[in-house]
């Protein structure tokens, strides 16, 4: 079986590995013929011995060469098998009939697979000559593959490139075209582009450059032609829904068309051309189309619009703002709507229009549902249609803080000052915290509501501040409906804020228990003390000062004598347990029940709510029918006008007769109780009855409490700032501050300038050169 | 069960080796792969080994069935790796015509573990020895003139291990 040649020189072996090769190569008679086992080895093995006899040989014949590349052998067949490779290729013909896409496929599908055989029965020059080449720096060497791919390249795809090229670009616009062809041969064409890519320098390297070169750019400018053509004509004479599946459907097809024959690299590119040409390019018939589509509601419209858009990150932003836009709108729709139908209420009852009387007659309720309403809708709006992109999400955020804060009713044109959102969002709180009889009232009233208002606020400070008074009532006056619901809001304001936003709530919280323990302290010791078992029942209330909304005004007043021994009794006890504190007396937020017999003879007495001051008014009536109001005003001890507005219901509803056309300022009127008291009901408010302080009056108290916290809260925050930063210009600190006071409010300029000014009057700052300060220990 | 292939040594010895242990050699593997090789097949023709050599190289390859070995890319693991102890006592006992003849037979073959182990075990041979000793080792007569020698000492003086 010896008959590979062994010692013989390049004719010799060439000759006798040739008709393998050419069956390797795919040049057999029949393409698919291949090379036995036989033949292979005695390929392989001729080209060993080639290699190992020459150069044991050619060491001996040139002894002189030092290099030790000399002593490996291949070059002589390895120039061969170059010559012989470039022949082949180059002999390659189409057959009849056959276009050159299918002659390159078919022979390139060959080639390749001749290639590897040959690669490897070449192994030992692959191994030995042409490595040590390679490394020696040669790089118009390479191993029998690449050789085998150059060629190709060299001889058969340069040459006919162009036609190539053009032939698959047909192809695929033929599919674009909605025609069948043949994509198994596209894509071994198209891979060949890839497999060409060879870099001399470095074997192992992955090279598109032919890939790109020859194939992709003129693929994507063909691309982007033909769907700029496309979607121009569709446009011309369909609507714009049918033009978003159009281009829907058109992208899906191309991205399978993708994974089918293109390179990964290709991919990027190619959605490129495909986004600039069916969606950049026709944005603004979109966006023209997007109003009327929020219009309808058209949610599978919109979802279509937004996936088409949300593949060109840069054309979402203005889609975006349209929805803020359209949202802001409606909002401010929504409440205008409300605010007509105040208007026409108010005109029914003749009663003057204007801003201020729309918001003291809007019900905070339905204020708030309104806002909620519109929140709501377009919350679905952007769960359904844009899967909570958060560009969307934000828009809607902006979008409602902007109708929410700011509206016709909460910023009555003309009106410069703060938003009125959050002091009706405090009485719409109030309204589901206090006892109500009318439990359907509030049925539909939520903490989940009020949350969701309270995240848009601006002035979240001013919610507090109105909160707090409202609360203060509810606490005092026992109105609350439940302790449970109180808690939950308190912890759901701390969490969505800050602990320290409802520190102050927390406080009054805590008075209120402190207050519990207090009485029930009181009850035992009045107990022990027949004097004070009357007073069982006192309900005492012990308030921080700061924490409560309530101005502690020194009031004249002289308790009743009736009173005085319960009084005394529980400021003893509280000044034991804390010994040196201050307690002042809120006389005027006093209440008690009084019993009062004046019914008819033999029936139920009367109950009366009454405020204190009204009691020590009522309570000398036990002596005598009738008193002078100087008497009155000197018994009690108050001054005309808590005097005044404490007894004027107990007149209006005739419990007191005053003299016929007398004045009650005059201090000689004479006030007579009546025999017989007549009322429907067995229990009486005379309490509520009170006039209260002006509603404005409060208000402004209200805002120069906000106010005022805020400046506190603005100067404390330039001194934190400045603290650590010890020298800050002007600008920075301004940013700064209002970076860490919007959770609260949304700072002016013109305040944070007011307060920085201030403390540099106080020397905590003092003013530099460039706009600076400079913090002073 | 794994296939069988036949192959016949250079001196027309018929061997049937398992296809996973005939595929250490990288050329066997090869051509398997490339020429459709089943059982009706002629058996591979290694006109460049005898069936003693042969015989080795299986006895290895069926030692070394289960081993991987470096990449072979990886040069460095593959020249630092110092020889496997089967592999050291496995060229050991052969004489020195039998480690040239494996090495020859592994390089043929292409079978790149074997041909290291084989070169290392040389290498070995060489390793502090004397000129002398190397030439009575390997049977070299010294065709160099003692002034030629001289030379070539000066020469490579600072390769001298002292």
């Amino acid at each position: 079986m010896t008959n590979v040649p062994t010692n013989s020189d390049l004719e010799t072996t060439w000759t006798f590995v040739e008709p393998g090769l050419k069956l390797i190569i795919g040049g057999g008679v029949d393409d698919n013929e291949g090379v036995n086992p036989k033949m292979y080895m005695n390929v392989y093995s001729a080209i060993y011995n080639f290699c190992i006899t020459k150069s044991s040989s050619s060491g001996n014949l040139a002894p002189n060469s030092g290099s030790q590349s000399s002593l490996l052998v291949g070059g002589e067949i390895y120039n061969k098998l170059k010559g012989y490779l470039s022949l082949y290729v180059t002999s390659l013909e189409k057959n009849p009939g056959e276009t050159f896409l299918e002659f390159y496929v078919r022979r390139w599908s060959r080639f390749t697979i001749g290639a590897g055989i040959l690669n490897h029965v070449f192994d030992y020059m692959n191994r030995y000559w042409i490595q040590k080449e390679r490394s020696d720096g040669r790089r118009d060497i390479f191993d029998v593959n690449t050789l085998a791919l150059l060629t190709w390249k060299d001889q058969l795809f340069i040459p006919n490139s162009e036609v190539l090229i053009k032939e698959i670009l047909e192809q695929i616009k033929l599919q674009r075209d909605n025609q069948v062809v043949d994509t198994a041969k596209l894509a071994t064409a198209i891979k060949s582009f890839v497999a060409l890519g060879i870099d001399v320098n470095d074997l192992k390297k992955p090279n598109l450059a032919v890939y790109i070169d020859h194939f992709e750019t003129p693929f994507l400018a063909a691309t982007k032609q033909y769907y700029t053509a496309e979607s121009s004509e569709y446009l011309a004479s369909h609507n714009v829904i049918d033009y978003m599946k159009k281009a829907e459907q058109r992208i899906n097809e191309e991205e399978s068309r993708e994974t089918l024959y293109l390179d990964e690299h290709s991919k990027k590119p190619l959605t490129d051309r495909l986004n600039e040409a069916l969606i950049v390019a026709h944005k603004q018939v979109m966006y023209d189309k997007f109003n009327e589509l929020l219009d309808q509601n058209q949610i599978d419209h919109i979802s279509k619009m937004f996936g088409l858009f949300n593949r060109v990150q840069s054309t979402l932003e203005p889609l975006s703002d349209l929805l803020s836009d359209y949202i802001k709108t409606q909002g401010n729709k929504a409440i205008e709507n409300l605010k007509n139908d105040i208007a026409n209420d108010l005109t029914k009852a003749n009663l003057p229009v204007s801003g201020g009387a729309i918001l003291k007659n809007v019900d905070p309720k339905l204020y708030i549902r309104t806002l909620i309403q519109v929140h709501k809708t377009f919350d679905g709006v952007v769960t359904a249609a844009f899967q909570r992109n958060p560009i969307f999400v934000k828009a809607l955020d902006s979008a409602c803080k902007g109708y929410i804060n700011d509206n016709s009713i909460a910023k009555p044109s003309g009106y410069k000052g703060n938003s009125r959102t959050p002091d009706i969002l405090a009485k719409y709180s109030d309204v589901l915290l206090k006892k109500s009889k009318d439990a359907d009232a509030v049925g539909d009233m939520s903490l989940d509501d009020i949350m969701t208002i309270f995240r848009f606020l601006n002035d979240k400070d001013a919610f507090e501040t109105y909160y707090r008074r409202l609360l203060a009532r509810r606490l005092i006056h026992g109105t609350s409906s439940s302790e449970e619901t109180e808690e939950a809001i308190v912890h759901r304001l701390q969490s969505e804020n800050s602990l320290e936003y409802t520190s102050k709530i927390s406080k009054m919280f805590q008075d209120i228990r402190t207050s519990h323990e207090l009485r029930t302290l009181f009850k035992e010791e009045a107990s022990k003390d027949a004097e004070l078992a009357r007073a069982a029942d006192f309900e005492p209330f012990i308030l921080t000062e700061m924490m409560w909304p309530f101005n502690h005004t020194p009031n004249k007043f002289q308790i009743p004598t009736d009173l005085e021994a319960s009084f005394l009794k529980l400021q003893d006890i509280y000044q034991s347990k804390h010994n040196g504190r201050v307690l002042k007396w809120q006389w005027n937020l006093c209440r008690g029940d009084i019993r009062a017999n004046l019914s008819k003879p033999g029936k139920v007495p009367f109950t009366f709510s009454m405020t204190l001051y009204q009691i020590a008014i009522c309570l000398p009536f036990n002596e005598t029918d009738t008193y002078t109001v100087g008497n009155l005003l000197e018994l009690t001890g108050l001054d005309q006008v808590s005097f005044t507005s404490a007894i004027a219901p107990l007149i209006k509803f005739k419990l007191f007769t005053q003299e016929e056309g007398s004045s009650i300022e005059d201090p000689n009127t004479k006030i007579t109780v009546v025999k017989e008291f007549k009322a429907k009901k067995l229990k009486i408010n005379f309490a509520a009855l009170v006039r209260g302080i002006d509603n404005s009056k409060e208000q402004e108290e209200a805002e120069k409490e906000i106010n005022d916290d805020r400046k506190m809260y603005l100067k404390a925050c330039i001194v934190r700032i400045m603290k650590t930063r010890k020298s800050l210009a002007h600008n920075m600190l301004i940013n700064e501050v209002i970076q860490q006071t919007h959770q609260r409010f949304s700072a002016k300029i013109a305040d944070i300038k007011k307060c920085v000014d201030e403390l540099v009057d106080k020397e905590y700052l003092a003013r530099k050169e460039n706009q600076t300060y400079d913090y002073l220990a | 069960m794994t296939e069988k292939i036949r192959l016949t040594t250079s001196d027309d010895q018929e061997f049937i080796v398992e296809r996973n242990i005939i595929e250490r050699s990288v050329l066997i593997k090869n051509l398997l792969n490339d020429t459709g090789y089943d059982e009706d097949s002629e058996a591979i023709p290694l006109p460049n080994v005898r069936s003693s050599v042969f015989k080795k190289v299986i006895e290895w390859a069926e030692h070394h069935k289960d081993t991987t070995f470096p990449d072979d890319d990886d040069e460095d693991a593959r020249k630092s790796a110092p020889i496997d102890d089967w592999d050291k006592d496995f060229l050991k006992v052969v004489d020195q015509e039998m480690l040239y003849e494996i090495i020859l037979a592994a390089n043929f073959l292409n079978i790149r573990p074997l041909l290291d182990a084989g070169c290392k075990t040389v290498a070995e041979m060489i390793r502090g020895k004397s000129a002398d000793e190397i030439r009575r080792t390997f049977n070299i007569v010294n065709d160099f003139s003692p002034d030629e020698e001289e030379a070539i000492k000066r020469e490579n003086e600072w390769a001298e291990d002292r």
